[in-house]
C-alpha cells in the first residue's frame, strides 16, 4: 500500500514550486492520488519554500503528519521539518553544503559537485533532486524524463537533452550509492486516467464549463491563479479576462458585462471583496447575475497573505448593504469546485443575484488529483440553465406590451432581456424602482419590490438548496463533526483514523452554506449526540451563522487560526 | 424615424435653468441624428443630478453606483462590442469618486462615450464642492474655500491615453450636439467635458461666466497633435475655456484587440465546447 509524503524545501525564487507540481504528475502518471501543499512566504525571492505532496492510492486531500522522503536544498528545510521525520523516514541533502548531525537515514546527493560538472545553474539543483526522488521511490524515471521533455518542449532537443543529464545523474547517484534503502512507493501501476488541479484550477475549469465568458479580477493572493489561467486560455476558449484598475472596477466591469447578457464572474480574497461589496448590494438590487469567487487567507487587512484560513465567511453572508438576497457556496474539494462552481452560474442566471463561491488558501493552492472521467461525465451531464432569459419566442408574444423587467411574480423571478433586443428597453436600476425600472421612493412599490426579491430566496429553498453531505451513520456514531468548505478532507481523514481505532464517527459537511433551510438542517441537529464545529478560523463563524438560522448552537468546537490549516490529528487530539 | 419623443421617458425634475436641460436634450438629438433609437444603444448612468437623466432618457440603461458608470460601460462593451456604450456622469461621480476609472478606461481606449456634467459642484447633495471647483470657491463642504486645485479633465484625459476628448458649453446646445455625435463615431475612448452652470448651487461658474471665457477652436487647431493638445487644454487653468475636439487620434480600441471578439460579439458567440484542449494540461 502506497501513503507516503514527500516534502522538498528550498529557497524561495528557485524553481520548488515547479519541481513540486513535476513530481505531483509523476505520481498521478503512475497511477496513484496526489494531495500537496506549499508553504511560502508572501516574498519573490530570500525567504523558505516547502512543497509537499501526500501520494496514497486512495482519493486524498489532507496533509500527513510524517514525512517519509524530505528533500533539503538547504539546511532550513531539514531544521524547519526535522520534527515529522521518523526512524525510516530519508533525508535527501548534499554534505558539501551543510552537516546532519542528528542520527537519521541519509541519501547524500552531490548537488554542488553535479552543477559544477555538469556547468547546471543553481536551479537545476530541482531537477537532480527530482531524479534522485524518483529513483529512491522506485519510480519511472522514462516517466520524468517525458516530463522534463514536456516542460521544455518549446526551448528545443539542446535544452531538454542538457536538463535530461541532471535527471539522470540524480537517478544514478541513489540507485549506486542506496540501493538498501529505496521504497517502492512510486512504482507504476495501472489506474484509471487522473488530473492535478487547485481549487482555482477547479474553479477556472468550472466557469469554462459553465461557459463563463467574461472574468474580471485585480491580482490578490491566493485567488490569483484563477486569473493568470483564464486570461492564458481566453483566446482559446472566446472567453474576455480583463485585469481591471482595482477590485471596485473588476466586479463592475462584470456587472456591465452580465447586464449585457453574458455569464460573468470575479474573483478576488477577503481584501479585494472588501473593495467589491457596494456592488454586491448592486448585483442585488438590479438583480444582475453574477458569480464571485473568494478565495480566503488571513485578515484583518493585509494579514497573512500566502497562508489559509477560513475568516470571511460571515463577511460573504453578510456582504452588501440593505436587505437582498444571495447564495453562498462552500465546496470542500476539487469535485465539488468543479461542480457547484458550475452551478453557480446556473443559480446566478435562474435566481438574478450574486452567488458567492467560497474557497480558502488550502483549497486554492494545494493540488487535489481527481478522475477525469468525474471530469468528463460532469462536462457532458451540465446543462446549461440561463433560467427566466427572454428567447425570441417570448419577446414576439411580448411585442406589443411594455417590457417589465421587475414584473412582481409568484417565485420573485422576472424574465430578462438581453440589451439590444430590438423594440424594447429597459433600466437596471441601483435605485429602488417599480416595474419597469424606474426609480420610485412610493411605500407600495417598495414594498412589493423588497418582498418580490425575498420571493426568490424562498424560490431557491424550495428548488435547488441541497442538504448538507452526511458521512458516517449518525445513529450508531456518539460524534458528529460539523463543518464547510475546505476541511472536509481533513475531517475525513479523522473520520477514517477513528475507525481504525473501532470509534464511528458522522461528519455534516455544508456546501450550500446560505441561505439555510431551517427546517430541514433542523432535523438533522435534534438528536443526542456530541456535535463538534471545525473550523480553521477564532471565531467559529458557521456555528454563528448556524445559530442565527436555525437556533443550533454547537457548544463543541476545533478552531485553528494559525494560518495553518487544521490536520486530522488535531481533531483527534481534540476529543 | 425615432424622435425626441422615442427617446424621452419621466418629464425631468431638474432647477429651472438648469445646464442639464440642454445637455439631455442635446444627448437625445445627437442619438437621433445617429440613426439611434432606444433599443440600439446602452447607456449607463452614474449618481447626481446628471445620473437622474436615466428616468427622463429611454435606451437600454444601468443607473449605477456614484462613481461607477465608467466600469459598467466599460463590462457592455466587452459583452456586445456592436452596441454604442454612453456613460451619462457628473464631475464628482467621474473625476471624484470614480476617478481611478477614467484614468484606466482611457489607458484601455475602451470604445464607450463618456458624456461629463462639469457644474462644479456636487448638486444632488445639495452643493458642496466638486474636483472641478476653483481653488478657493466657498461651499458648505468648504466654508473657507477650497484648498484644493481643480482636476483638469482635459489635460487629465488627453495624457492618460483617450483617444477623443473634446468640451462643449451646456449653453450651446447645438455645438454639444456635435460634440456628442462626434465622440460616440469615434472608435475609442472619447470623453465630452460639458460645462454646466448649477444656477442653484455655483454662484460662480454661472452662464454669464461662461459666455465671457468661452471660444470656440477655429479650423485651423490640429486636433491629432498631442502636444497642441495638451498646450490648450492647460488655458483651463487660467479660466480660459476653449470649445471643440481639443484631441482626436486613432488606436486601435480595446475590443478591437481581442482575436477572439473578430469574428463576432461575445454575446452572439456559441458556446465552447472543446474541453480536451483545457483538460489535457491537468494531466
Amino acid at each position: 500500500m502506497t501513503d507516503f509524503t514527500w516534502l522538498i524545501g528550498g529557497e524561495a525564487g528557485f524553481g520548488i514550486m515547479t519541481t513540486g507540481l513535476v513530481f505531483s504528475k509523476i505520481a498521478t502518471r503512475s497511477g496513484y492520488h496526489i494531495f500537496d501543499y506549499v508553504e511560502y512566504p508572501s516574498l519573490i525571492r530570500g525567504g523558505h519554500n516547502a512543497y509537499e505532496v501526500h501520494v496514497s492510492d486512495n482519493i486524498v486531500s489532507h496533509l500527513s503528519p510524517t514525512i517519509e522522503v524530505l528533500v533539503c536544498l538547504n539546511k532550513e528545510t531539514y531544521e524547519r521539518h526535522k520534527s515529522r521525520l521518523t526512524s525510516s523516514s530519508l533525508v535527501v541533502f548534499d554534505q558539501d553544503e551543510f552537516e546532519i548531525k542528528e542520527e537519521i537515514k541519509k541519501v547524500i546527493v552531490p548537488f554542488k559537485k553535479i552543477l559544477s560538472e555538469l556547468k547546471g545553474q543553481p536551479v537545476m539543483k530541482n531537477t537532480i533532486a527530482l531524479g534522485a526522488s524518483i529513483g529512491l521511490l522506485g519510480g519511472d524515471i522514462d516517466e520524468l524524463i517525458k516530463m522534463i521533455s514536456e516542460q521544455f518542449a518549446k526551448k528545443g532537443d539542446e535544452v531538454i537533452n542538457f536538463n535530461k543529464q541532471f535527471v539522470q545523474a540524480g537517478f544514478d547517484v541513489v540507485k549506486k550509492n542506496y540501493p538498501d534503502l529505496i521504497f517502492n512507493y512510486l512504482v507504476k501501476k495501472p489506474g484509471e486516467a487522473k488530473l492535478v488541479l487547485t481549487g482555482n484550477d477547479a474553479f477556472a475549469l468550472g466557469s469554462v464549463i459553465a461557459d463563463a465568458r467574461v472574468y474580471v479580477a485585480y491580482p490578490m493572493t491566493p485567488s490569483s491563479t484563477v486569473l493568470t489561467d483564464l486570461a492564458a486560455w481566453q483566446e482559446k476558449v472566446g472567453m474576455v479576462v480583463r485585469h481591471a484598475e482595482d477590485e471596485i472596477s473588476v466586479i463592475n466591469t462584470a456587472i456591465g458585462s452580465s447586464f449585457a447578457g453574458v455569464r460573468s464572474a470575479v474573483g478576488t480574497s477577503g481584501g479585494g471583496f472588501a473593495l467589491m461589496v457596494e456592488s454586491i448590494s448592486f448585483s442585488g438590487v438590479t438583480e444582475i447575475p453574477l458569480v464571485v469567487f473568494i478565495a480566503q487567507r488571513p485578515g484583518p487587512a493585509t494579514g497573512m497573505p500566502t497562508w489559509t484560513e477560513q475568516g470571511d465567511l460571515l463577511f460573504s453572508v453578510f456582504s452588501g448593504h440593505g436587505e437582498f438576497p444571495k447564495i453562498v457556496l462552500t465546496p470542500g474539494d476539487n469535485e465539488e469546485m468543479i461542480e457547484l462552481t458550475a452551478k453557480a452560474y446556473n443559480l446566478a442566471d435562474v435566481y438574478q443575484m450574486p452567488v458567492i463561491v467560497m474557497s480558502d488558501m488550502y483549497l486554492s493552492e494545494g493540488h487535489q488529483s481527481i478522475s477525469k472521467q468525474f471530469v468528463d461525465e460532469f462536462i457532458a451531464n451540465y446543462k446549461v440553465n440561463r433560467g427566466k432569459l427572454f428567447g425570441q419566442d417570448q419577446i414576439s408574444n411580448i411585442k406589443d406590451q411594455k417590457y417589465l423587467r421587475y414584473k412582481i411574480s409568484e417565485d420573485g423571478i422576472s424574465p430578462r432581456l438581453i440589451p439590444g433586443t430590438p423594440g424594447h428597453f429597459y433600466q437596471a436600476n441601483s435605485y429602488e424602482h417599480i416595474e419597469d425600472g424606474h426609480t420610485t421612493e412610493d411605500a407600495q412599490p417598495r414594498i412589493d419590490q423588497v418582498d418580490k426579491r425575498a420571493r426568490k430566496w424562498a424560490t431557491y429553498l424550495k428548488n435547488d438548496f441541497t442538504l448538507p453531505k452526511i458521512y458516517g451513520d449518525i445513529e450508531k456514531s456518539e460524534t458528529v463533526f460539523v463543518s464547510w468548505g475546505s476541511t472536509k478532507g481533513i475531517v475525513l481523514q479523522a473520520q477514517k483514523l477513528l475507525k481504525d481505532k473501532g470509534v464511528e464517527s458522522a461528519y455534516i459537511h455544508f456546501t450550500h452554506i446560505f441561505p439555510l433551510d431551517k427546517e430541514k438542517v433542523v432535523s438533522m441537529f435534534n438528536q443526542n449526540k456530541k456535535y463538534v464545529l471545525v473550523e480553521n478560523n477564532s471565531w467559529g463563524q458557521f456555528g454563528k451563522l448556524l445559530r442565527m438560522e436555525t437556533g443550533i448552537e454547537i457548544k463543541e468546537k476545533i478552531l485553528r487560526y494559525d494560518g495553518r490549516p487544521i490536520t486530522p490529528e488535531e481533531i483527534i487530539k481534540h476529543l | 424615424m425615432t424622435t425626441i419623443q422615442d427617446f424621452s421617458g419621466y418629464n425631468p425634475t431638474w432647477c429651472p435653468g438648469c445646464g442639464d436641460w440642454g445637455i439631455g436634450v442635446a444627448i437625445k438629438q445627437a442619438l437621433i441624428q445617429l440613426g439611434l433609437n432606444p433599443s440600439s444603444v446602452a447607456a449607463v448612468f452614474g449618481i447626481g443630478c446628471s445620473g437622474n437623466m436615466n428616468d427622463f432618457l429611454n435606451a437600454y440603461a444601468i443607473h449605477s453606483l456614484h462613481g461607477r458608470a465608467i466600469p459598467n460601460a466599460v463590462g457592455i462593451k466587452i459583452a456586445n462590442h456592436k452596441l454604442p456604450v454612453i456613460a451619462i456622469v457628473g464631475d464628482g461621480d467621474c473625476y471624484g469618486e470614480g476617478g481611478n476609472h477614467l484614468v484606466h478606461a482611457c489607458r484601455g481606449n475602451h470604445d464607450i462615450t463618456v458624456i461629463v456634467h462639469d457644474n462644479g459642484v456636487y448638486g444632488l447633495t445639495t452643493g458642496q464642492s466638486a474636483p472641478t471647483a476653483q481653488k478657493g470657491f466657498k461651499s458648505k463642504s468648504t466654508p473657507s474655500g477650497i484648498l484644493e486645485t481643480p482636476i483638469n479633465p482635459l489635460a487629465l484625459t488627453i495624457t492618460s491615453g483617450a483617444t477623443f476628448v473634446a468640451q462643449s458649453f451646456a449653453g450651446d446646445a447645438l455645438h454639444t450636439i456635435s460634440m456628442i455625435k462626434a465622440g460616440i463615431e469615434h472608435k475609442g475612448f472619447s470623453v465630452v467635458n460639458i460645462l454646466q452652470p448649477c444656477v442653484t448651487f455655483n454662484k460662480v461658474n454661472t452662464y454669464q461666466y461662461y459666455l465671457q471665457r468661452v471660444y470656440k477652436l477655429g479650423d485651423d487647431y490640429k486636433k491629432d497633435d498631442f502636444k497642441t493638445a495638451v498646450q490648450k487644454s492647460l488655458e483651463i487653468n487660467e479660466e480660459k475655456f476653449p470649445l471643440g475636439i481639443i484631441y482626436q487620434t486613432e488606436k486601435p480600441s480595446f475590443t478591437e484587440q481581442l482575436p477572439q471578439l473578430k469574428d463576432s460579439a461575445l454575446v452572439d458567440k456559441k458556446r465552447f465546447e472543446d474541453f480536451n484542449k483545457l483538460i489535457e494540461l491537468f494531466i
